[in-house]
């Protein structure tokens, strides 16, 4: 992994090169056919994941590059988000961009209910969901503009205490 | 049951809800049917947009280290044990080391290979003629002794091509006639372990080859439940046969393994719940390797069965514990998923075993669609579960 340019920045610093082997070993394990990158079939063989409706998302937004594969520079980046090196901010914009599927800084309805839609399947009347959906953006929207800014998504998350 | 996610977010959920709103962590009805009107928006859930996190992390940290797949590699030793196939994070040390390891490459192939080798063929070649001999007596009690003693003494013998070092703890819980005995599986070796030790009546698919020839000389001097391969998938027909074995009382305890294939010996799979249908007593046994001796897992895609028992007989020793159980029986309306769970929860505990919920099957197949489908449906109950109820009053 030396030769990627952008890990070796990462290396640099001492504190990740433990994370960064480690990361290194799993990479190489979840890639099955030693491609150098991982493709949304070779994620899909944990089964831990194959239950997890979010997990198409999860990949798209560690896809930087939007080639369909996740190499292993995009690989470190997304982890290491979640990883206690982390900041609230990443988890903050990690979770925004879950919701945000265009990538244009604002979580608008349809977004919102498209998500909603893949956490609860067939279980929810879509008549349900979107009354759902309008009551978040609702309390959410604070500048009145019928979407959600990362702003608002920030404040509304931080009140909660989750993240 | 196969939700740990959406559970742990629910009850995350319900103390932070119950802390803003200084309320009781269960509301009472009473206040259901007191509050507003139906499908009215405030009431609708309780859904935030910062509850997705909890389902991306679950996912970044399976994506980073699950519980499933590391169950089905070897396990990997905290310090190495001169055996080159542990070697996996170890790199040259020193010259005094690698001294030490050519030595132990000497003994274990020049010395202790050839010897269990030989040995094992002898135990192996016994069994098959000692019990096609005694297949010509006639039933009755000389020759369930004769079977007995030859059965014991040619396992032991192939325990010792092994060279396995077991230790038995708690043999008074040994498992009699007409019930049924459930083992933790790692390799083909658990068999030998525990037959070393007591007579039962093997259960399997008949097989070709050498494995066939001794299946067949074995069921010559005492019954064993042997399956054909088609009749393996009718699960009511494999269900009969069991039946009717263990009623029997004069015949031997059955030995299952409910994971129904090999684990790497750090946890507990699921158990599949057919020997668990059968009303009979269940023996529990638990089996844990010493890692450091050598690796006894069997893993089946990566090595055939030659290959394996050839490593197994090159490395240092086989070290294992073998813990009988107090016998357990199905509980009135207990059904037998919840029977099975308990078992293997009693199993994991002795072994100092992870309990894991996911099915061993998984090494092959995929999870089915249904789970996720369950999550979903989960996840969905939660957001409108306080709506259903105060329709329904």
């Amino acid at each position: 992994w030396l030769l990627f340019p952008n890990c070796f920045l990462a290396l640099v610093t001492l504190p990740f090169v433990s994370e960064v082997r480690r990361l290194d070993k799993r990479f190489k394990k979840l890639d099955l056919d030693d491609s150098g990158e991982l493709s949304v079939k070779e994620f899909m063989s944990l089964p831990e994941l194959q239950q997890n409706p979010l997990v198409q998302r999860v990949i798209d937004i560690f896809d930087k590059d939007g080639n369909g594969e996740v190499d292993f520079s995009e690989f470190i980046e997304g982890v290491l988000q979640f990883s206690v090196k982390g900041t609230k901010e990443q988890r903050l914009h990690f979770a925004f961009r879950i919701y945000d599927l265009d990538n244009d800084g604002f979580i608008s309805n349809g977004e919102l209910f498209l998500t909603l839609k893949t956490m609860v399947g067939k279980n929810l009347e879509d008549v349900q969901l979107q009354q759902l959906v309008d009551k978040t953006i609702l309390s959410a929207d604070t500048d009145r503009d019928g979407r959600v800014s990362f702003q608002e998504f920030c404040k509304v998350s931080q009140t909660n205490g989750v993240l | 049951m196969y939700c740990p996610i959406v559970f742990q977010w629910a009850t995350v959920r319900l103390e932070r809800g119950a802390k803003e709103n200084n309320h009781p962590l269960y509301k009472p009805y009473s206040n259901a049917i007191i509050a507003k009107d139906n499908k009215d928006l405030d009431s609708a859930s309780e859904f935030e947009m910062s509850d997705i996190f909890y389902f991306a992390r679950r996912g970044v940290e399976s994506i980073m280290d699950d519980e499933v797949t590391k169950r089905f590699s070897a396990e990997e030793l905290e310090s190495w044990n001169l055996l080159t196939r542990s070697n996996y994070n170890f790199q040259y040390i020193s010259l005094r080391l690698t001294v030490l390891w050519g030595l132990g490459l000497l003994i274990r192939y020049g010395l202790l290979l050839p010897l269990r080798v030989t040995l094992a063929f002898t135990g192996v070649g016994l069994l098959v003629f000692l019990t096609s001999l005694i297949g010509l007596l006639p039933n009755g009690r000389i020759k369930n002794l004769l079977s007995e003693k030859v059965h014991l003494m040619c396992y032991r013998i192939c325990v010792r091509a092994l060279t396995a070092i077991i230790t038995y703890h708690d043999s008074e819980n040994k498992p009699k006639n007409g019930g049924i005995c459930v083992a933790n599986h790692t390799s083909p070796i658990d068999v030998i372990i525990l037959a070393s030790d007591g007579c039962y009546a093997m259960v399997g698919q008949i097989h070709g080859g050498l494995m066939g020839v001794i299946q067949r000389s074995m069921v010559k001097a005492c019954p064993h439940v042997w399956f054909e391969r088609s009749e393996v998938k009718d699960r009511h027909l494999v269900a009969k046969r069991l039946s009717d074995h263990v009623d029997d009382k004069t015949k031997l305890p059955i030995l299952i393994f409910p994971e129904g294939t090999c684990i790497n010996n750090t946890s507990v799979m699921m158990f599949k719940k057919g020997s668990f249908e059968i009303g009979t007593t269940v023996y529990p046994v638990a089996i844990k390797y010493d890692p450091r001796f050598g690796d006894a897992f069997w893993n089946s895609s990566k090595f055939g069965m030659v290959n394996y028992l050839l490593r197994m007989m090159s490395s240092w020793a086989i070290v294992c514990s073998v813990w009988y159980l107090p016998p357990m029986s199905r509980e009135e309306g207990e059904d037998a998923v919840h029977f099975a769970n308990r078992v293997k929860a009693a199993i994991a505990r002795q072994g100092g075993l992870v309990d894991l919920l996911w099915d061993g099957g998984l090494k092959r197949d995929k999870v089915k669609d249904t789970f996720k489908e369950e999550q979903q449906k989960l996840y969905s109950k939660m957001l409108v579960g306080t709506q259903e109820d105060r329709s329904r009053s």
